[in-house]
């Protein structure tokens, strides 16, 4: 016998209310008047008999009723097959074995295939044990059985993975793998390192009060490890070439003294430099290379400390794009002086991740050619021909940015705007209250967004003269001036978007290039309008890595050396899940020559730091739930199921039965007669009273 | 079917009448057709009015010119008839608000006031009302023609309050002048002793008294069966208790205070009639009439 829901049998504190009803049942039943208390008084009462409880047929029809209602609310149900043969099974056992890279350390792995072995052979001969691996995520290696043979092999097969530790998701697997045993004693042991970093999340887990944790540490006695924590390449142009110079940070923790370490930096698989490494006990050091040439196309790197007990943070993998540069188109007339966009192309070229390119054109120079492999143009207040907007607008519907800067000469030319996110009706001079300003920036916009916190820093540009513009059917107000005239819109066009300025950049017209926050501004505004993305240098295992769309027929070589070929599933394109440190590398349809992305993977830097958490604090923060939940009726149809567990049916018609006995009880003979009892209320008639 | 003229006089029927007058007519009417000869024995040359005759008259005193003249009986009412004072002197405090059948105590004690002033009046006495509650309340003096003043003041009066029996039955014997009949009506819910004391006071006055003490059945023999908390009519004190325990205690206490009563009041030449609330009215009438015969033979 067991119940669903046995946090009602709290309830069965209630059966105290009818004990007190009838304890107190005289006090706080309707009085009936008397002529006088005068003889009464001088009868000798004792208090006791006052408190008696007088009606004990009733009280137990009720205090029955009571408990049989609180019963069934309980949900009882009764152990059946399923639950019987989880009986004979004396225990049910579930070993967590931590699988973290951390777990490869040289002495922990083996401990720990170690203690796994001896918690099976020490199952009794009715026990069944299941087998979980686990890092950041837990997978059932077996179910619950009694099959030692089949968990042998399983341990023996299991290696350390490349992900870091998570014992939320292993406890959780737990304790589903726990219901196919329910009302048995149960027993979770969480073999494991005990980082500190795995402790996340486990506050608020609940685990049935019939299961048992029980951590083994295997932590390495020896925690001293050396890691790579990140790397930091730079492009280094001289006169003859551009270099690459590579940075890394070397991390010691718990180290018994000092030491010096080798570290090896390898470019596309040719050793290109290598360098010592003073360590202290416990710190960072920064190791630069000499700068080497930089190779064509994409760069595999890596760089390789001298292993130590841990190897698996001993290398770190990161990866390159050929050249990540962003070529900027700036289309300005001729009369546009250089004074006048100096400060836009000062600001354009500084900046690296992605440096930015400019090549100015003058009108009439813009084609097709002209944009093939710019990521933005820039065309600085002047109007456009036919086939230079034929051109520009085909670059754009392509995925291309357009920055397009309205000033006096499209006002006051009355022009057509390039690409019509607008239309120009003259200009507005502001001289007279020296100067207008931005009076309402959209900063939940990507191109204001880093402006959030301090718009001030944008609205404090004044604006001498500036176009006054309308904006066509389509475009987005990003930003408009005190005076409620537009003065940044974006528009969307095929896959690529325009964005128009209305707000003067040059200095004469207004001081926005004079301000601290033009030259973020403008970065934002080609890295959005391009919609350059950097791509990072590395990512952690244990991530996914999400291809761009424009890749057709992908084909993915993994560390390894398998070949993966991930579908899109959704809109934004396939996704690989990185499993394996090393370098991933994207081809579009075969693999063959310069793939077209790569990507490097390396441990999580959590998993370098081997500091372990005491035992009893792994289950600080979980819930000991009174059942299993409903699932804790064990398995079976749901015909079986309705079977054991509808009692409740039969215990809340007998506790109804109950009530109208105790209904018909309590209005029969004197009890009737008492509760017809009244008080009379004086008249001159007089009031008829009660029959006793 | 024709009644019993003793019927007229059982409680629960005469709850169902709401006029006094009729009340006291029926009940004295029921009453006197029962009794052959009338009670009234006195007489006087002093001739003072004529009034209808009744049944149980004196035959020898009906005005036979006046029935020649009129074809009605009439008997003559001469002075020394009308000279005793009679005072009802009735407890109308909460605890007489009573009833575990018909009646309740206090309508029991109006029916019996109205009856005896109606029989008084009939008989040519003067008759004179006090309410007794926590003070004196209504103070009507005997008279001849008083009596409608007396029924209508009974009709309107609640049982309610605190009772000051013995104040009240002290303030009394102050308040008439004049020697004559004090019927008291009270459950006489005060130490025996102390009842006595304050009935000497009348006694002092020369009146003659007679107590009449209603008695509900289940005010005497604590009826109720199921344990209960019962509340003091006047105090409002409660007391939680099972009846079946203490009922022959509670017994054994009401017949001793009826049996202190009965000797206290004796020893006070008073009259002391306990009357069940659950019999006829009849007894209360023989008692009254023979108290009138034997205190006031001649009149």
């Amino acid at each position: 016998m067991n119940f669903l829901v046995p946090a009602f049998l709290a309830g069965l504190a209630a059966l105290a209310i009818p004990i007190a009803m009838h304890l107190r049942h005289r006090e706080k039943g309707q009085p009936v008047r008397f002529p006088s208390l005068m003889f009464l008084e001088q009868l000798a009462i004792r208090t006791s008999k006052r408190q008696r409880i007088t009606d004990w047929p009733l009280l137990a029809l009720r205090a029955l009723a009571l408990a049989l209602l609180v019963l069934a609310f309980a949900r009882p149900f009764a152990v059946g097959n399923a639950a019987q043969q989880g009986a004979e099974a004396e225990r049910a056992v579930v070993v967590l074995l931590d699988r973290s890279l951390s777990m490869g350390h040289a002495d922990v792995w083996p401990a720990a295939l170690d203690s796994a072995r001896r918690i099976v052979r020490e199952l009794g001969p009715n026990d069944r044990a299941a087998l979980v691996l686990f890092d950041e995520d837990a997978e059932v290696a077996q179910p619950l059985t009694t099959d030692r043979t089949t968990l042998d092999a399983l341990l023996a097969g299991a290696t350390p993975g490349t992900r870091g530790t998570r014992y939320v998701s292993a406890l959780r697997v737990a304790r589903s793998v726990l219901l196919d045993a329910p009302s048995v004693p149960a027993e979770v042991v969480v073999i494991t390192d005990l980082q500190r970093s795995g402790v996340a999340g486990l506050v608020g887990l609940e685990l049935p009060a019939r299961v048992t944790v029980r951590a083994v540490s295997v932590a390495a006695t020896d925690r001293g490890n050396v890691s790579l924590a990140g790397v930091d390449v730079r492009r280094v142009a001289d006169a003859e070439r551009t270099r690459l110079a590579v940075q890394a940070r070397v991390m010691a923790r718990d180290l018994d003294a000092p030491r010096t370490v080798n570290a090896r930096l390898e470019i596309d698989g040719r050793a290109s430099g290598e360098q010592p490494v003073q360590l202290p006990v416990d710190g960072e050091r920064l190791v630069s290379f000499e700068p080497v040439p930089l190779p064509a196309g994409r760069v595999r790197g890596r760089i390789v400390l001298d292993s130590d007990r841990l190897a698996a943070d001993d290398t770190f993998h990161f990866a390159l794009a050929g050249e990540d540069a962003l070529p900027v188109v700036l289309l300005a007339s001729d009369d546009a002086q250089r004074n006048e966009t100096l400060f836009t192309e000062r600001a354009l070229v500084i900046g690296r991740a992605p440096t930015v390119r400019v090549t100015r054109t003058r009108p009439g120079a813009l084609d097709a050619s002209a944009v093939r492999d710019a990521g933005l143009v820039f065309v600085w207040d002047t109007p456009l021909s036919a086939s230079e907007t034929g051109a520009l607008d085909a670059f754009v519907t392509a995925g291309g940015g357009a920055v397009v800067v309205v000033g006096r000469r499209l006002a006051e030319q009355g022009a057509s705007v390039p690409l019509g996110v607008v239309t120009v009706d003259g200009t507005a001079d502001r001289f007279a209250d020296r100067g207008g300003s931005f009076g309402e920036l959209r900063t939940d916009h990507p191109l204001f967004a880093a402006f959030r916190e301090s718009p001030g820093a944008l609205t404090g540009a004044r604006f001498l003269r500036y176009a006054r513009a309308v904006p066509t059917a389509g475009s987005d107000v990003l930003a408009r001036f005190d005076d409620g005239l537009p003065a940044v819109l974006e528009s969307r066009r095929g896959a690529g978007r325009v964005i128009t300025l209305l707000a003067p950049l040059d200095t004469r017209t207004g001081d926005l290039p004079l301000q601290p926050a033009f030259l973020p501004l403008l970065r934002r505004l080609v890295l959005y309008g391009s919609g350059h993305e950097a791509a990072p240098l590395w990512q952690e295992s244990g991530q996914t890595w999400a291809l761009p769309r424009a890749l057709r027929e992908v084909v993915v070589t993994t560390p390894s050396g398998d070949l993966l070929r991930p579908a899109a599933t959704d809109s934004l394109g396939a996704a690989v899940p990185l499993t394996e440190r090393g370098i991933y590398a994207a081809y579009q349809g075969v693999v063959s020559g310069d793939p077209s992305l790569t990507v490097a993977v390396n441990a999580p830097a959590t998993e370098s730091d081997l500091t372990p958490v005491d035992a009893r604090e792994l289950l600080v923060g979980v819930a000991i739930a009174e059942t299993d939940g409903t699932a804790a009726a064990g398995p079976g149809t749901e015909v079986e199921r309705e079977k054991r567990q509808g009692w409740w049916r039969w215990l809340l018609g007998l506790a109804v039965l109950l009530l109208l006995a105790e209904t018909l009880l309590a209005n029969r003979g004197w009890r009737a007669r008492a509760a017809r009892l009244t008080v009379a209320t004086g008249s001159p008639t007089g009031t008829e009273k009660a029959l006793p | 079917m024709a009644l019993a003229p003793t019927a007229f006089l059982d409680p629960a029927l005469l709850a169902r009448i709401s006029d006094l007058e009729l009340l006291a007519r029926t009940v004295v009417d029921g009453f006197m057709a029962g009794v052959h000869r009338s009670a009234r024995k006195g007489s006087s040359l002093d001739f003072a009015e004529h009034r209808a005759y009744q049944p149980g008259d004196d035959l020898r005193r009906v005005d036979w010119r006046l029935f020649a003249r009129t074809d009605r009986y009439y008997v003559k009412q001469y002075e020394a008839d009308t000279n005793v004072s009679v005072w009802f002197a009735l407890d109308t405090s909460a605890s007489m608000d009573f009833t575990t059948h018909a009646v309740t105590k206090f309508d029991y004690a109006r029916f019996l006031v109205a009856s005896l002033a109606w029989l008084s009046k009939g008989q040519g006495d003067r008759v004179g009302l006090v309410t007794m509650g926590d003070d004196l309340g209504e103070v009507i003096p005997p008279s001849a023609r008083h009596l409608q003043r007396i029924l209508h003041t009974l009709a309107r009066t609640p049982a309610s309050g605190r009772g000051q029996l013995l104040n009240t039955i002290e303030r009394v014997a102050h308040v008439t002048t004049r020697a004559g009949v004090v019927v008291v009506v009270s459950d006489c819910y005060e130490p025996a002793d102390r009842l006595g004391r304050a009935i000497d006071t009348l006694r002092a006055r020369g009146h003659d008294v007679i107590v009449f003490h209603p008695i509900d059945p289940g005010e005497r023999e604590l009826t109720f069966a199921a344990p209960l908390t019962i509340e003091d009519a006047e105090s409002g004190l409660r007391l939680p208790l099972r009846p079946d325990e203490l009922r022959a205690q509670y017994r054994d206490a009401f017949a001793a205070h009826r049996a202190a009563l009965t000797a206290r009041l004796a020893a006070a030449r008073a009259d002391y009639v306990p009357l069940d609330t659950a019999e006829p009215l009849d007894r209360a009438l023989h008692a009254y009439l023979d108290l009138r015969a034997m205190r006031h033979p001649g009149r």
